[in-house]
Parts: C-alpha cells; sequence; structure tokens
C-alpha cells in the first residue's frame, strides 16, 4: 500500500473517530496540528502505548479527548506538572503537552519557566492563536501589541511573550515556530522533536477565525491563512529581536535552536539516587 | 551538458471527501495544485457547504500530492492513489 493511504489508516486509529466532528470552529489550526502531530507519531514508529498526550484547558486542550492514545486532560495551566509527573513515575513513556498559548504562558506560565530551566523531557507543542478563544476571544499574553480583542477594544497595550525567545533563554534543546500553513514543516519538526531529548518547545502560530480573525480584519479561515502565507519569513538564526511577534508584521519562522547533550533533568535525578545508593 | 532527468511516473488520485466531517473552511480547495475542487451547492448536515469535485476536464486531475489532507483540519479527506 501507498505510504501516505497507510499513513491516514493508521491516523484513523489513533483519532477517537466516534467523537468526530470535533469541537473546534470551522478553519480552526488545532485541527491542522493535530493532524500534523498524529502523522509525525507514526512516522516516528514509536509505539501508541509509549505515548501520552497532556493537555490543559482551552480550545487547544480539547486535543487530548481526540486522540487515541493514553490522554490527560488536566486542570487549567497543570499540563506541564502533570506531564512532569508521568514522566518520573513512567520514564520509558513519551510524554507531549499539547497545549495553548493561554494554558501555557498566562496560568501555567511558571511552570512552562521552570520546566524549561530544569530541561525535564517532554515535547511542548503550543498553538498559538493569540488570543483566549474558548472563553470568548479576551486578550491574552500572547496578544500582539496593537491588536483588537474583546478586552482590548481600542488596542492591546502590552507587548506579547516572545515565546521561542523565552524558551531559548531558559535553555531548552529544542525550539521551533512555524504556522499552520506550513504543514510539512510542523510536522518534520515533530518529527525531529520525538527522536530527541530534553524540554523541547514547538509553537505553531495558529488562527482563530472566529474570535481574534474577526476583529482584525481577516474574517475568514482564509484569510488568516493568507496572511500566515504573506508574512512568513524562515530565518534559523533570527535575532532575539526579530523573533517577536508584531501586529499584522512579519512571522519568523524556523529551527531556532537544536542542541543535543544537555542532560535532562531525569537524567540527573537517576545520578542522584545512584549516588545516595552508595 | 544538460543531464536528462527522467520524470517522476505520472500518479493520480481518488479524493474522497467525509461530508459529515466537513466544515467548510475551504483550505483544500485553495491550496490544491491542480485546483480539482470546488464549493458544491448542497450542503452537509451541519449546514456547511462541503467541497466537491470540479467536473472531469482532462487538465484538472488529482496528482495525489495528498496536500488537502494536511491541511483539512476535520480529518475529512482522503485521497488514494489510483494506478
Amino acid at each position: 500500500m501507498n505510504p501516505m493511504e497507510e499513513m491516514r489508516r493508521e491516523e484513523e486509529k489513533l483519532l477517537r473517530t466516534d467523537r468526530l466532528p470535533h469541537v473546534w470552529c470551522p478553519g480552526c489550526g488545532i485541527g491542522i496540528t493535530l493532524n500534523a502531530f498524529l502523522r509525525a507519531f507514526i512516522r516516528s514508529k514509536i509505539d501508541p502505548n509509549k505515548l501520552v498526550v497532556v493537555s490543559g484547558i482551552g480550545c487547544t486542550g480539547r486535543a487530548a479527548g481526540y486522540v487515541n492514545v493514553d490522554s490527560f486532560h488536566t486542570t487549567h495551566g497543570r499540563g506541564i506538572p502533570f506531564a512532569v509527573g508521568i514522566k518520573f513515575a513512567r520514564p520509558d513513556l513519551n510524554v507531549v503537552v499539547f497545549s495553548g498559548d493561554g494554558d501555557l504562558f498566562a496560568i501555567g506560565g511558571n511552570h512552562f519557566v521552570n520546566a524549561a530551566r530544569r530541561n525535564h523531557d517532554l515535547l511542548v507543542i503550543a498553538v498559538n492563536n493569540f488570543t483566549y478563544g474558548m472563553t470568548g476571544g479576551q486578550h491574552g499574553p500572547t496578544t500582539p501589541t496593537g491588536a483588537y480583542t474583546t478586552t482590548t477594544p481600542y488596542g492591546n497595550p502590552d507587548r506579547p511573550f516572545n515565546i521561542p525567545h523565552l524558551a531559548i533563554s531558559l535553555g531548552a534543546p529544542y525550539v521551533a515556530r512555524w504556522t499552520t500553513y506550513h504543514v510539512n514543516q510542523i510536522q518534520n519538526s515533530i518529527y525531529h522533536a520525538l527522536h530527541k531529548k530534553g524540554f523541547r518547545v514547538i509553537e505553531v502560530i495558529s488562527q482563530c477565525p472566529t474570535v481574534y480573525g474577526r476583529r482584525n480584519d481577516m474574517k475568514t479561515p482564509l484569510e488568516m491563512m493568507h496572511y500566515f502565507q504573506k508574512n512568513s519569513v524562515r530565518k534559523d538564526d533570527a535575532s532575539f529581536e526579530e523573533l517577536e511577534l508584531s501586529y499584522n508584521g512579519k512571522i519568523v519562522v524556523g529551527v531556532f535552536r537544536d542542541v543535543q547533550g544537555i542532560p535532562t533533568y531525569e537524567e540527573r535525578y537517576e545520578d542522584i539516587i545512584r549516588r545516595a545508593k552508595k | 551538458m544538460s543531464e536528462q532527468k527522467s520524470m517522476p511516473p505520472k500518479k493520480r488520485g481518488k479524493v474522497t471527501i467525509d461530508e459529515k466531517r466537513c466544515k467548510g473552511c475551504w483550505y483544500c480547495i485553495e491550496y490544491c495544485p491542480t485546483k480539482v475542487l470546488k464549493v458544491s451547492e448542497h450542503l452537509n448536515e451541519k449546514g456547511y457547504h462541503p467541497p466537491e469535485l470540479v467536473e472531469e476536464p482532462p487538465s484538472k486531475v488529482c496528482i495525489a500530492c495528498h496536500l488537502c489532507e494536511l491541511y483539512c483540519p476535520d480529518f475529512a479527506i482522503v485521497v488514494e492513489e489510483i494506478k
């Protein structure tokens, strides 16, 4: 059988098809990201019994409910702490945190910072749609300066989080950013990250036409996709200033950091246990 | 000088759309390189216009690139390669 058809068939097995169609709005980028993640996972040939998908609350948090592997739908912002616990209890599992920007960087921001600092062996897929979609489009910590949301009707005065910069400064060994326009690149990036160790962060800029695009002159899903298509620039050695997202400005995408050999927290902990037992 | 590159074998595909899952975002129609899909006039049970295949002019054939499958956020498209 053709490998792509084989993959599609495998993908159906990894989805809880009885729960489809899913709750995400027409044209939501989370579906594209989940699709890319499942395909990358199938390509990696990892046993599905060795995969755990953890997600928090929010639109992206629903992803854990659609995958037919062991998954956790945790409390708000606590996807990473739950994942750390799973990894500690069962170091043989591949733990993936699939969550949104509001969950990972607003209420769970401190968990993200400290897990990255300690280099826990987790893969974090952060779907960044610039807003709190599920609760009605309030501004969040990743909303670009000047963007219009329900709580910033005259434009957002805050600066957004620069997620790749944050992750790199904390020493995360794999940091990448893509938009949902880059379907193949997201898939390849997740595929490579699944074979690495340490705190791997992949930010996927996703469209939210329903509550974000509507207020920012991108009413249809296709208009948001065209915005990503026109404005994304691949630059792997981008400076920290270039990585910052601006309102309707360029989106720098690429793999910004890919290093090996940084010991993970789990490895260092094993080492301590070994030394204490002597 | 110029190397004669052998052309890759011509692939042809068959697109199947699961209309129950479709939510009418039309990414598949936009990003299809050979434009074999178009917006249909009928509605699915959720009230969206799913894509449908264009009437078969010989220039518009599915080349089994699977891009619509990758772009579909609703897991609603399957492309099968036909020999």
